[in-house]
């Protein structure tokens, strides 16, 4: 069985990493981009189930990336994280076709939970539904 | 507020006053003093015409007096010779005719061309003497007739005389007759004209020819009579004043070839009674016209005055509300960007205590780490940890809700079925530290249009701060704790009453600003009842806080009941129920940091 594809973008190195330990040990496979533009290039090279993309960036901002992203991969399903201050983004992300947001800080287990959510909807959606 | 200059009301006030007084008190007075003026003027010219008439009319009375007189003798010396009348005994019939047919006359005498007294008919011895010397002799010859002044004469006695001549042929006699004095001075003096009107003549030399009912003696001079005597055709008026300084009116008429001054006149005062009338009834319009002005005129003034004090008031303290406004809005824009700033951080921390707590757990897996008490140790601050990121986590929240709309789920709610949910969500709590809750909710509470849990989060905050002070408190005394909730005034009241340690008057004005707290360190973030303050404040209520330090607090929200009838707006309704599912990350216990 395939594992869960998972890209997460964020500024913050630290918590990209840690995230992509996390995730790991979870037993998902990790790539992370610290910007918008990054992301995009790995998108275009390798095929991703669940994106989480944080809002509020330097350089290229979550929601243009969003919509990129979109572009690139249509079934991608995507996890906007949101300070308090982009919920309104959020929101807007949502209406098109994001998967949900969350807002920082976020419990990690609720995290995890959610990216389980998404891949297993992308899988509904596919007619292959994944662990 | 005190330490601003406080504006000068008395100085207002009384340049208003002034202007009140003056702007309707100037045209008041200029209408009295002209009407005045020419009321004056007006009733002088009248007094001045009715004495003249008088005047007019009086001379040509005793003009006739002196005319029929001399007109008598005129006749009698032209009906008789000289030798009839000197005829001893024909004078006195003659007299006796005379005195049946004209009063007047106190004797008659014949004079013969030398001054010689040849006949006499009166009470006095005077035949035989010669009058040839006599002024008024003299003058008769020389003017056939003649009306003396009054003189003492021979019998030395004042009276005066109407003579007469004729000539026939070489001859020339004179008849003389002596008028009463009294019959004359009753004539001349004869006017009344109000209660001071008087007439009298007056010779040349300012002497008084009739007596004069203001006093003066026949021959006696009139000391005033040079501010008079002077020469004027027909009749004369003028103002003058006595030596005494009574002022008269005087109207003054020559007669008796410019020899005699007819002098008519009258108080000033009594003849104008009128003029002292009107001054009086202007004098009295003056003082009422003026009273009622000035009563007026400080009713409006102290009533704009008041106004001017409330507009003031209100306009500081709307000055003061908004100050106060802006400063919470300016510290809560600052706390958004702070907690902002903060949740990246606290997320990193968030995720490294999952993978330590991941990697731990995989290391006992792994027969790595074996149980003991340092591991316990490690997993319990693991724990604890976590637990301590939730509660910033609660705090940012906290903070982010208090600066920044939240989503809302507005609906229609009963506020009944609220504030009874709540109380019942604190009884256990408030049971445990032997608090007793009552409740006191009008059943005729309106469904309000608000997000329910915004409105719970500040009940539970205000009762959690209930049961803090009254647990504060201590002591004996047992911990009270009343909800009422009823309609007031077309809103809804909700107060929160308990009987626990109460709030400094110094601190009752703080208390909604953020951070402020007086709880210990670690146990408020004094965010709870900003954060209320913001939510009632964003539903358009009001929240207010009454306290006595040492006996307990009453908290009051005022919501207004919106038009009941309104639904939320279905579009977003969507959106709101997402919403809901994500500020859940924020943890369980949302509300718990709302106890400051």
């Amino acid at each position: 069985m395939q594992p869960t594809r998972v890209l997460a973008v964020d500024d913050e190195e630290r918590f990209l990493t840690s995230l992509a330990k996390l995730l790991a040990k979870k037993g998902y496979q990790v790539e992370t981009a610290t910007g918008g533009a990054q992301a995009l290039s790995i998108l275009t090279d390798h095929d991703v189930d669940v994106m989480i993309l944080d809002v509020k960036m330097p350089g290229m901002d979550g929601m243009t990336t969003f919509k990129e992203a979109k572009k690139i991969r249509p079934l991608m399903e995507v996890i906007m994280l949101t300070g308090h201050a982009t919920v309104d983004t959020a929101l807007e992300a949502i209406k098109i076709g994001a998967f949900e947001y969350l807002m920082k800080p976020c419990a990690i287990d609720e995290l995890i939970e959610k990216v389980k959510q998404a891949a297993d909807r992308k899988g509904l959606l596919l007619g292959q539904p994944k662990g | 507020m005190a330490d601003q200059p406080t504006t000068d009301y008395s100085s207002i006030r009384r340049r208003i006053l002034a202007a009140m007084l003056i702007v309707p008190g100037i045209p008041c007075m200029l209408a009295l003093a002209v009407g005045y003026y020419y009321f004056y003027n007006s009733l002088k010219s009248e007094t001045m015409a009715k004495i003249e008439r008088i005047a007019d009319s009086h001379r040509q009375l005793v003009e006739a007096f002196l005319d029929e007189r001399t007109n008598d003798l005129k006749l009698i010396i032209n009906s008789y010779e000289y030798e009839e009348l000197a005829r001893p005994g024909q004078l006195t019939r003659v007299f006796e005719n005379l005195t049946q047919s004209r009063s007047g006359f106190m004797d008659l005498s014949l004079f013969n061309s030398e001054g010689v007294h040849v006949a006499y008919v009166g009470p006095y011895d005077l035949a035989g003497i010669v009058y040839k010397q006599e002024k008024w002799f003299k003058e008769v010859i020389q003017k056939q007739e003649y009306i003396s002044d009054v003189f003492l004469g021979f019998r030395k006695v004042p009276h005066f005389i109407i003579a007469v001549t004729r000539t026939t042929g070489e001859k020339t006699w004179v008849v003389r007759a002596t008028v009463d004095t009294a019959l004359f001075d009753q004539t001349v003096g004869n006017v009344r004209i109000g209660t001071t009107g008087e007439a009298y003549i007056v010779n040349k030399d300012g002497n008084l020819q009739t007596i004069r009912r203001s006093g003066g003696l026949l021959m006696e001079p009139d000391e005033d009579a040079p501010s008079y005597l002077t020469a004027h055709d027909r009749i004369r008026t003028f103002l003058g004043t006595n030596r005494a300084g009574e002022k008269y009116v005087y109207a003054t008429a020559w007669m008796k070839d410019n020899n005699w001054l007819l002098v008519v006149r009258q108080q000033r005062a009594d003849a104008f009674r009128q003029l002292a009338l009107a001054t009086n009834l202007i004098a009295l319009v003056l003082l009422v016209g003026g009273f009622l002005l000035a009563a007026a005129a400080r009713y409006a003034t102290d009533q704009i005055v008041r106004r001017l004090k409330q507009m003031d008031q209100d306009k500081s303290l709307l000055s003061r509300q908004l100050v106060a406004a802006e400063r919470l809005a300016e510290v809560g824009q600052m706390a958004a960007g702070v907690a902002h700033e903060i949740n990246n951080p606290l997320q990193i921390i968030g995720t490294e205590q999952q993978l330590i707590e991941l990697t731990v757990e995989e290391m006992q897996e792994g027969g790595e780490l074996h149980d003991s008490e340092n591991l316990a140790q490690v997993l319990d601050s693991l724990k604890q940890i976590n637990l301590q990121i939730e509660r910033c986590a609660n705090i940012t929240q906290g903070l982010l809700k208090f600066s920044r709309k939240q989503e809302q789920v507005v609906r229609l709610i009963s506020l009944k079925d609220l504030v009874s949910d709540i109380t019942n969500l604190v009884r256990r709590k408030a049971e445990v530290e032997g608090i007793t809750i009552m409740e006191d909710i009008s059943p005729a509470l309106p469904e309000v249009m608000l997000d329910p849990a915004e409105l719970q989060q500040v009940l539970l905050n205000l009762l959690n701060n209930a049961i803090d002070a009254i647990s504060q408190k201590g002591g004996a005394m047992e911990g009270q704790i009343r909800i009422t909730a009823q309609n007031q005034d077309g809103r809804v009241r909700i107060s929160i009453t308990d009987n626990g340690c109460g709030i400094k008057e110094a601190d009752q004005q703080k208390i909604f600003s953020p951070f402020f707290t007086t709880k210990p360190v670690g146990q408020g973030t004094g965010l709870g009842l900003a954060v209320s303050y913001a939510i009632i404040d964003k539903m358009g209520g009001t929240i207010e806080v009454e306290s006595l330090e040492g006996l307990g607090t009453t908290f009051s929200i005022y919501l207004p009941i919106t038009a009941t009838g309104s639904r939320p707006e279905e579009t977003q309704a969507p959106k709101m129920k997402k919403s809901t599912a994500a500020p859940k990350a924020s943890g369980p216990g949302g509300n718990g940091h709302a106890a400051n």
